[in-house]
């Protein structure tokens, strides 16, 4: 939440990482502040970050099994995990359930959560209420809101299915049952948790656009339509940028749904990932195999965060 | 300007996460909901404290060797898995506990799930730390537990009981299964439960049918009590299949094979678990008796049983007192029907109590004494009337509370009397990941993706495979 409070105020900077404001820049003398400054947050990454994930690569070239006694202490086995994940059609199908998932979800909640805050930006009486309608799931845990959805799921009498059924569709769906439909029906739930709160930041991104172009576009004659692809759209390139890094991340980080109405069933045709993480370290009990796991996890989620950023500034130099 | 636009927002903002406070506070605050019924529960214990005197005088030879103890503090993981308030029932329990053992304080700790359990211990163990002295988990842990090297066998502690043979003798034979290993005993049954039918007796009636008695009957009573009315139909029978080897079981049982023979072997494609499999799949192609596919009704089904939309579901004896509480009907509680006439099967499920190796050896010492005095007759039997779980010795049946709430409650008795069909719970080393493998297949057959027989095939390739590291 503080990220978003962050960005009412400074719009364009919306990534702590881009803050490099000097601090004292009259004195002369050797900025000590801003170092004490960002020290606990240093310590807590070293800390919470760069220390677990550097022991994940350390992990990773061991083989050790919690729950074999000979097994139990690490004995350094190169890249034989690696080998044994790659070979390994279960790690094959959670992949391509991953990918399925990440991009079935992210752009589409992102798309929302723009048309969203599109309707929502004006003042008319009542709007806050359908900012909150908007907003509300995404302030539910995800455990909770997973809950209510398993029931909407319920096959035969559910409300999802009586909604379909309302809009003519004669199909009583197994929607967590299906293996067909078990992965969309987790899609489903994280888009509609996820679109409010991805309106959040398109919403103070809009509220802080400078109205000076706005009626340089209107004296031009711009249409509607003009005017939120030439204009709006790309002022809100950053918060785009923003939004569609955490919007990868947040797919690649939530599973607690799939807890809830799955258990990455059926036949692991719900299973992504940190899921398939979760298994193997806690089912399994399989230090080194987990290990190796996390590393590709984290290496996925760098490579696309740096590329994001790249592409982005290119962008924006250009 | 601006500002005014985001005030409605900011306020929007502050009601919803007052709302979201209140809506979170509210969840653990289900599990608490029946507040009023620690009250009840104290009640039920109380009259029966006098006669708990008796069990008690085996424990205190324990005692002298340590006069004027240091004051000892343990805690208890434990999980909440059923509709009852846990929480006050094992608090009010410590309390009583304490006054009997000044020197002794015992701090229940709520730990999620089952698997939250475990997972928490185990993240403690890893770090190096001191794991609490005892905890509640599942009762087919068992193999991974002592593989880790997490759990003390509790055979010392049983040997320096006056009457430790008798002791572990009431158990309920049924919920030891998974209690001993390699010549120790690991485990005391705590909550335990057991996969049981019910069935709408008044819509028996009706239709001029008995209880069935052979997969047969079993299966068209579920096809004449199926009614469709346009696009919902009220199913014969609801047979959830999520998370699926636990249900399944009684029907392998039930065909005279369980789905696995040892800690390292499996039987998943014995033909008469095949068999079994595909009775499964029948119910709802040849039959029609309930839904195609895999059924993730866990959590509906007892609603739509009580309020009379299914006829039949297959589920865990602990729905029982939420199901009572609800259906305004005659409810049948039995065993599933075996594949022979006059067969039936049933398989037990639960936590048991064990004790942490990593806690400090006089901690042990006090969990010991916990485990003691939580098993006597008295608290075995209001734990259950309390919980729905069944009675996990056979001497709580003899206290006056137990013999009371049968009277209201005869149903508990059939739920216990399926025990005497049941076959041992699915537990063998590697569980997570055999367990895993079985649920992949076994989905994979209800779902027609593959025929019954290539899939337990598979599965039992796959799961010989992952279990060889363990057992050459």
């Amino acid at each position: 939440m503080y990220t978003a409070g962050a960005h009412y105020r400074v719009p364009a900077n919306p990534i702590p990482m881009s803050v490099k404001t000097p601090a004292v820049p009259n004195r002369k003398q050797k900025p000590l502040l801003p170092y004490l400054l960002i020290l606990p947050t240093l310590v807590f990454v070293a800390l919470f970050t760069a220390w677990p994930t550097l022991l994940a690569i350390y992990e990773s070239f061991f083989r050790q099994r919690l729950n074999i006694a000979r097994f139990r202490e690490p004995s350094f086995i190169g890249l034989q995990n690696y080998a044994t994940l790659f070979t390994d059609d279960r790690f094959h199908q959670v992949v391509n359930n991953t990918l399925i998932y990440a991009l079935g979800t992210v752009p589409i909640s992102i798309v929302l959560g723009f048309l969203f805050a599109l309707l929502v930006n004006r003042s008319l009486k009542g709007i806050g209420w359908a900012r909150l309608a908007f907003f509300h799931p995404a302030l539910l845990p995800m455990v909770s809101a997973a809950t209510v959805w398993k029931f909407f799921f319920t096959p035969d009498y559910g409300l999802f299915n009586s909604t379909i059924r309302f809009l003519g569709y004669h199909g009583a769906e197994n929607w967590t049952g299906n293996p067909s439909l078990a992965l969309l029906a987790i899609m489903l739930v994280a888009m509609w948790k996820n679109a409010g709160y991805y309106m959040l930041f398109y919403l103070a991104g809009l509220q802080n656009l400078p109205t000076d172009v706005y009626e340089a576009a209107a004296l031009d004659g711009a249409n509607g339509w003009q005017t939120l692809w030439r204009i709006t759209f790309p002022l809100l390139r950053r918060t785009t940028v923003f939004i569609s890094t955490i919007a990868f991340i947040d797919a690649f980080r939530t599973v607690d749904h799939i807890f809830v109405l799955t258990s990455g069933g059926p036949s692991r045709a719900s299973t992504v990932l940190l899921y398939y993480l979760w298994q193997l370290r806690f089912e399994n009990q399989d230090i080194g195999l987990s290990a190796a796991l996390t590393v590709i996890f984290v290496a996925v989620l760098l490579v696309f965060t740096i590329t994001n950023f790249v592409v982005s500034e290119r962008a924006e130099e250009s | 300007m601006k500002l005014k636009r985001i005030i409605p927002i900011l306020l929007s903002l502050v009601l919803l996460l007052v709302l979201a406070a209140c809506g979170q506070s509210s969840a653990p605050a289900a599990t608490e909901a029946p507040a009023a019924q620690p009250t009840k529960a104290e009640v039920a214990a109380q009259p029966t404290e006098p006669p708990a005197a008796p069990t008690e005088a085996p424990a205190q030879p324990t005692e002298p060797p340590a006069p004027a103890a240091e004051p000892v503090t343990i805690q208890v993981y434990y999980p909440v898995a059923v509709d009852a308030p846990i929480a006050n029932i094992l608090q009010g329990y410590a309390d009583k506990f304490h006054e009997q053992n000044p020197n002794i304080t015992v701090e229940p700790v709520f730990s999620g799930g089952y698997g939250d359990v475990q997972t928490a211990i185990q993240t403690i163990i890893d770090g190096g730390g001191e794991p609490p002295a005892l905890a509640v988990m599942l009762a087919t842990s068992l193999y991974d537990l002592v593989n880790a090297d997490a759990i003390a066998p509790l055979d010392d502690y049983i040997n320096a009981m006056d009457n430790g043979k008798a002791y572990m003798d009431d158990f309920v034979p049924a919920f030891m299964e998974n209690s001993k290993y390699d010549g120790k005993t690991w485990s005391i049954p705590f909550q335990r439960s057991a996969v049981v039918m019910y069935y709408n007796k008044d819509m028996f009636k009706e239709a001029g049918l008995e209880a069935p008695t052979s997969w047969q009957t079993w299966a068209e009573a579920g096809q004449k009590l199926t009614v469709k009315n346009g696009d919902t139909t009220n199913w014969g029978i609801q047979y959830p299949s999520g998370w699926p080897y636990w249900l399944f079981q009684p029907l392998a049982i039930g065909n005279g094979q369980n789905i696995f023979t040892d800690d390292c072997h499996v039987a998943f494609n014995d033909p008469k678990v095949v068999e079994a499999v595909q009775f499964y799949i029948d119910l709802s192609h040849k039959y029609e008796a309930m839904p195609k596919g895999v059924q993730s009704v866990w959590p509906s089904a007892p609603t739509d049983f009580a309020s009379g939309a299914t006829a039949m579901i297959v589920h865990s004896s602990g729905s029982l007192n939420g199901i009572l509480k609800q259906a305004s009907f005659d409810v049948g509680v039995m065993p599933l029907p075996g594949k022979a006439d006059g067969t039936y099967a049933s398989v037990p499920g639960g936590g048991n109590f064990y004790i942490l190796k990593g806690a400090a050896p006089e901690k042990q010492d006090a969990a010991w004494k916990f485990i003691e005095f939580v098993t006597q007759p008295e608290y075995v039997a209001d734990y259950s009337i309390n919980t729905g779980y069944i009675p996990n010795r056979t001497s709580a049946f003899d206290t006056d509370a137990m013999k009371a709430y049968l009277e209201k409650t005869p149903q508990m008795m059939d739920a216990f009397d399926a025990l005497q069909y049941a076959g041992a719970e699915f537990s063998i080393q590697d569980l997570g990941e055999v367990r895993n493998i079985f649920h992949d297949y076994l989905q994979k057959a209800y779902n027609d993706e593959m025929s019954a027989q290539d899939a337990m095939d598979a599965a039992q390739k796959d799961a010989e495979a992952a279990l060889k590291p363990f057992c050459e």
